[in-house]
């Protein structure tokens, strides 16, 4: 532990200097990218193991060892090696961009999380590539591109399946950006700020979850919907739409974009513990405990991924018209209550 | 129900796509394609075509011999293999005039109700699958697993039992077998159970299941429907019941009907009649009388008299039967199969007019349709 603080002083010293300087910011966007990407792979293999589990079934479990570990390099090589399909009624353009743009805004999302706030003679610093007054609102807007992505590929692909589901996810997202934007506004009111790094200061002895518990849950279902997660993945739901959006996509292009989603998810669960469950700050009234934020940070998106993945194994999928109604007629109200609420307790938190 | 109202009769308009759901596809068990003309989501005609993996199986019978036939009947479909072979000897036995042995028909009604409650479990596992709920898939599949041991220990096989014989059966009980049964049995009562109050306090799965895809008692009896989609319209029909076969007039059982007609009304019967199944093959174990398994003395070549024969049992997907027509040498001149999923899979259609297209796997999954059935 010692060696670690060391290292991040370090580090401080060393952005102190140099923060302004872009290649010093280019270090750390590979750095963070890197652990964004090592952070959706383990995603995808806890999901195999976990869900595993919750199926009473084993996972991988021959490559690398009884626990599978280097199944997803096997998977990687596979898809590498696989022939590039372009089918002769798409779009090219289209149809080769979609996993292109659905990457880029997830690593566009990338760059606005911070991971930690070091403090070091009596300024602070924010581990995160960029800090910007309004990186929750960037992070809204960034995130909507990628509906973008898949109604190219919807579009693009030249099938009815593919384009049922672009339409699908265009709807479905309509419905939902709008409880997500609500929540997080909720969450602004409270902080008094759209600075994802002040939101988590302001959590600092108690989490926000505790303030106002219908925001979390009006903010996870509508992440669930944003990241096309069961009960929400009618966009991919394979026994109606053969795999949605991706069904003409073969090789490392249905690779980016399957990869993309779990890029997605795993964004998501970083802004729900950053803007609810306190991001770096310890437990509540318990304090950090003496352990680096960037753990705290870090198990907590684990945490919030394992309920991801526990939800995906106990539920059905909804149907479509159903997932609009809850979007329209249960979401949206109840986030404006909990905006009503937020302010009141806002009022009174500061 | 006209044949009309399953067709497509038109082009679709400027605001209609026409989707072709297979043959392959996903949702599907095997081929067969299925032409839906929708508008956004909603499906305006459906049409259903089969013949995607005919094998001609009538007509190879007819080029076999009696006994060679036996096991081509497991293949109509993998999951009704014993009801299959069942109802093809005791329309053979019918035209031999012989009657199988007191306890092969225990040991057949034994089969027989393993047979229904393995086809069900997968029946109900593949359509919970198709509601997007694999971990239900995969519990089915595990139970079953228990099930298809049971299966394995008496027949010697899996899938394709080629249990029954004319006038008897091919083996007998292993020892030991009364206990192994009623523990496997015991653990999937309780199983079964907790799955049925799963199923049915999921909100989303009741969303997606009530009110969905209602087959009426006219379109099914128009259509020939039987079998757990007909009683779960609220129709008591079940041969076991009207028409006694081998010993269940012998036997305690309820006839499981649902009133609503809908997909969750026909799970739930499937659900229910594995309980009432586990019940027959208890009190199977219990009465069976010790004796012979088989006829003493068979032809080696069977050769029956010159007569027709119509039999037919409680397939766990509906009414199967066959029809032979025997001109007194050892092959069929004729052989006609009546097959339940194909009266199944064309109520189909009608039903999915109207509904989304999200609905169509959880309903073409509620029906528990077979394609190498259908197509033969």
């Amino acid at each position: 532990m010692g060696l670690f603080i060391t290292i991040m002083d370090y580090l401080v010293i060393f952005f102190s200097t140099w923060e302004f300087a872009p290649w010093v910011r280019g270090i750390l966007g590979g750095l963070v990218i890197g652990a964004v990407f090592g952070g959706a792979l383990v995603m995808v293999y806890l999901e195999r193991k976990f869900l595993g589990d919750i199926q009473s079934r084993i996972g991988p479990n021959r490559v690398g060892g009884r626990f599978g570990v280097l199944q997803l390099i096997a998977d990687a090589i596979k898809l590498f090696t696989k022939e590039d399909i372009i089918p002769a009624k798409a779009d090219k353009w289209l149809f080769i961009g979609a996993p292109i743009v659905a990457l880029t805004s997830g690593f566009l999302m990338v760059a606005v999380i911070p991971f930690d706030l070091l403090m070091i003679k009596g300024s602070e610093y924010a581990v995160a590539v960029s800090r910007m007054d309004i990186s929750i609102l960037y992070l809204e807007a960034v995130s909507g591109l990628s509906i973008f992505a898949i109604f190219m590929a919807g579009w693009g692909s030249g099938s009815k399946y593919s384009l049922l589901a672009g339409f699908r996810n265009v709807a479905k997202m309509i419905g939902y950006e709008v409880p997500l934007g609500i929540a997080i506004i909720s969450v602004a009111v409270m902080a008094h700020s759209l600075d994802i790094v002040e939101i988590v200061k302001a959590q600092s002895t108690w989490w926000f979850i505790i303030a106002q518990p219908l925001g979390f849950v009006v903010f996870f279902i509508a992440l669930l919907a944003d990241v096309g997660r069961i009960p929400f993945d009618q966009t991919e739901a394979e026994e109606e739409l053969i795999a949605g959006w991706a069904t003409e996509y073969s090789g490392m292009r249905w690779g980016l974009a399957f990869f993309a989603e779990y890029l997605h998810a795993v964004v998501g669960s970083f802004i729900i513990t950053l803007i609810f469950l306190g991001g770096w700050n310890g437990l509540p009234l318990i304090g950090n405990l003496y352990i680096p934020g960037i753990f705290w940070l870090i198990a907590k998106t684990i945490m919030v991924i394992m309920l991801f993945i526990w939800v995906r194994g106990a539920l059905p999928r909804y149907r479509i018209d159903q997932v609009i109604d809850i979007g329209w007629k249960v979401l949206i109200p109840l986030a404006l209550l909990n905006l009503v609420w937020s302010t009141i307790i806002g009022l009174m938190w500061a | 129900m006209t044949h009309e109202a399953t067709q497509i009769t038109s082009p679709p308009k400027s605001s209609e796509i026409l989707l072709h759901l297979g043959p392959q596809h996903p949702l599907q068990p095997g081929p067969f394609l299925l032409d839906l003309k929708i508008e956004g989501e909603t499906i305006r005609e459906a049409e259903l075509k089969i013949g995607y993996i005919h094998k001609g199986m009538e007509k190879v019978f007819e080029d076999r011999t009696y006994i060679q036939i036996l096991p081509l009947t497991d293949r109509i479909c993998y999951l009704a293999s014993n009801s299959n072979n069942d109802v093809y000897c005791r329309g053979i036995e019918e035209l031999l005039g012989i009657e199988p042995t007191e306890r092969a028909k225990y040991l057949r009604v034994l089969t027989n109700e393993l047979c229904r409650i393995q086809s069900h479990l997968l029946g109900i596992g593949e359509y919970t699958t198709d509601v997007g709920f694999l971990t239900m898939f995969i519990y089915m599949v595990r139970e079953r697993e228990g099930v298809v041991s049971l299966l394995e220990a008496i027949t010697g096989s899996r899938l394709n039992h080629n249990y029954a014989r004319f006038g008897g059966v091919a083996h007998d009980l292993p020892p030991g077998y009364k206990e192994m049964a009623l523990k496997t049995l015991g653990e999937l009562k309780k199983l079964v159970k907790s799955h049925d109050e799963m199923l049915s306090s999921d909100s989303i799965y009741l969303r997606r299941t009530k009110g969905v895809g209602v087959l009426t008692t006219k379109v099914a009896s128009e259509l020939g429907v039987a079998g757990p989609p007909l009683r779960a319209s609220g129709v008591n029909y079940d041969l076991r019941r009207i028409e006694p076969y081998l010993v269940y007039d012998e036997l305690d059982f309820n006839v499981i009907t649902q009133t609503d007609g809908d997909v969750f009304s026909r799970v739930k019967v499937r659900l229910l009649e594995i309980l009432e199944s586990i019940y027959i093959i208890e009190q199977c174990l219990d009465q069976m009388p010790s004796g012979p398994y088989k006829q003493d003395v068979m032809p080696y070549i069977t050769r029956p008299k010159p007569g027709e024969v119509y039999s037919r049992i409680e397939d766990p997907r509906g009414e199967m039967g066959m029809y032979i027509i025997s001109d007194g040498s050892d092959k069929p001149y004729r052989f006609r199969i009546r097959g339940p999923a194909f009266a199944t899979a064309q109520a189909l259609p009608p039903l999915l007019i109207g509904t989304y297209v999200a609905d169509v796997a959880a309903i073409a999954a509620s029906m528990d349709s077979c394609t190498s059935e259908v197509d033969r």
